[in-house]
């Protein structure tokens, strides 16, 4: 779907490839053509934009943030630089942990069968639910923001790991055993690489998680972060900046995980072909 | 799996979720965590049942599980319409697609200004919101799969007489149901992540709206019930739906 389809995993031209160009300029003609009637009703009066800020409007809204700022004297990039510091730290904290944990419990059967329910339990616990709880433990400081989203990431990529590491082709182990090889060679050589491409499809979808759960964590006791903007600016009926604000954070989420798409596609060459079986 | 092996796995995993809870126990009770500010689980559940009385409680929840319902059902209706009409029609995929790949990134929470000022502070702002959560995985999943049935199978029923909506109905649709379970599932799941974050609207019933409440009267018992009571409805209405796609969709389903 994404890929440009002349090939497959397999090798095999895809029966959907050649023709994509057409439909592609379609589409951009599409959208293109929607922006330009989005701004037409509004000129005409059809969309008020207050409602409706039209794309004219968000643009100046757009110059006003990356000179003025908005709160006054806050920028643009420092909303940016803000949403993205707090989505990392918590995200790394809880793939640093997830990653080992998980490895851990996958590779045991006890740990595996004691924890599931936990983790069963755990996911299903909405991550915001946990708002009020951590603002009473830690403040409506930064410790409560980086904390909510790594909760919400962590438990997406715990249990990718475990998936990764539990579900490897028992043959794949055998035969390393067959051709004697040491634990530790079997864990490095085999284990790892067949569960990577698992636990990348973890990350991203972490990655995802994160960037949904800092819209609702920035909700509180700040005024810095895109959550943050997207919030205030409402309260000033300033709805041009809210929307500028949530294409920001769309762009952002959206180009951040094709990039962590490119890079699994270069870290881990050996299995393009998971893509099709992850369906 | 044998039943006795089946057996074996749940009795270790209460094992495990009961030594959980008799080491939170433990802790607050011995005095290493402040009991107030994390009270034991037995405390949390037998101060909470007596801070929100049963009817309230019953309240919070069907008020919550109406909201979900109602923008799960829109969401995931439309979704379904919209993706296989997409997957089948190429043209319509040609248009839609984009419009759906710009929007779908933007957090569902992040429309929660643009829904008040377009729904009020009512009912339908938060319904919209949970809207959202449900319609992409749907849409995105019911596309998916409809643009990845296998061209051979779609074939071996034209060559047996089957086109049009025939072809749509008996065929297609029925190949594409395990992605649009997936897309089911997720979207049900990311109704819940967003329910409460949802009922910060100026709500006044309400599960997510119960903590919020709580916080401010700093009853952290409260706070913890619900924070349990909203996972666990959530973790109840999956299964069941769970089951439901098992049954429906299990006829199809290969594996």
């Amino acid at each position: 779907m994404k890929r440009s389809g002349a090939t497959s995993p397999e090798g095999a031209p895809r029966s959907r490839g050649p023709a994509l160009a057409a439909p592609r300029l379609l589409g951009a003609a599409f959208v293109a053509g929607l922006v330009l009637l989005w701004q037409a009703a509004s000129l005409a009066g059809v969309l008020k934009p207050f409602y409706f800020p039209p794309p004219s409007r968000l643009a100046l809204a757009f110059w006003e943030l990356a000179w003025e700022g908005f709160p006054e004297g806050v920028r643009i990039g420092t909303h940016i630089l803000i949403t993205l510091a707090r989505i990392g730290q918590g995200y790394l904290l809880a793939v640093g942990v997830a990653i080992p944990l998980g490895i851990l419990i996958g590779r045991s059967s006890v740990l595996d069968r004691l924890s599931l329910p936990i983790i069963t339990f755990a996911r299903s616990v909405a991550t915001l639910s946990l708002l009020p709880l951590v603002i009473v433990w830690f403040g409506v400081g930064e410790l409560s923001k980086v904390l909510l989203i790594a909760y919400g990431c962590f438990w997406v990529m715990l249990t990718n790991v475990i998936a990764g590491v539990k579900y490897i082709d028992p043959l794949l182990i055998r035969a390393a055993q067959t051709l004697d090889t040491s634990p530790a060679g079997i864990f490095a050589r085999v284990v790892l690489p067949a569960a990577l491409p698992r636990m990348f499809a973890g990350a991203r979808v972490a990655l995802g998680v994160g960037f949904m759960v800092i819209v609702g964590a920035e909700m509180i006791g700040t005024i810095q972060g895109l959550g943050a903007l997207i919030m205030e600016a409402r309260t000033y009926y300033r709805t041009d900046i809210s929307v500028v604000g949530m294409v920001a954070i769309g762009l952002f989420g959206f180009g951040i995980s094709v990039g962590l798409e490119r890079l699994e596609r270069v870290l881990l060459p050996w299995h393009r072909g998971l893509e099709s079986v992850r369906r | 799996m044998t039943k006795a092996s089946r057996w074996k796995d749940s009795s270790l995993g209460v094992v495990g979720v009961l030594g959980l809870l008799a080491v939170w126990e433990a802790l607050t009770r011995s005095g290493a965590v402040n009991p107030v500010i994390f009270p034991p689980p037995t405390a949390a559940v037998a101060g909470a049942l007596a801070k929100v009385p049963p009817r309230d409680l019953w309240e919070h929840v069907s008020t919550s599980l109406l909201r979900i319902l109602w923008g799960f059902g829109v969401g995931a209706g439309l979704g379904i319409l919209v993706g296989i009409a997409s997957g089948w029609y190429r043209t319509l995929g040609a248009l839609t697609q984009p419009v759906i790949d710009l929007i779908r990134p933007i957090p569902p929470l992040a429309w929660i200004p643009m829904a008040i000022i377009w729904f009020g502070l009512g009912e339908p702002s938060k319904v919209f919101v949970i809207f959202l959560g449900a319609f992409f995985p749907v849409v995105t999943n019911a596309y998916k799969g409809m643009t990845g049935v296998d061209p051979i199978l779609l074939r071996a029923a034209q060559t047996m007489g089957l086109s049009g909506p025939r072809l749509l109905l008996q065929v297609a649709i029925p190949a594409a149901m395990p992605d649009i379970a997936t897309g089911l599932r997720v979207g049900w799941g990311l109704s819940f992540g967003v329910l409460v974050a949802a009922e910060l609207i100026a709500a006044d019933a309400g599960m997510g709206f119960m903590i919020m409440h709580a916080r401010q009267s700093g009853e952290i018992g409260v706070i913890i019930f619900g924070i349990i009571l909203i996972g666990v409805t959530n973790l109840l209405t999956d299964y069941g739906i769970g089951e439901v796609i098992r049954r429906k969709v299990g006829r199809w389903h290969a594996t």
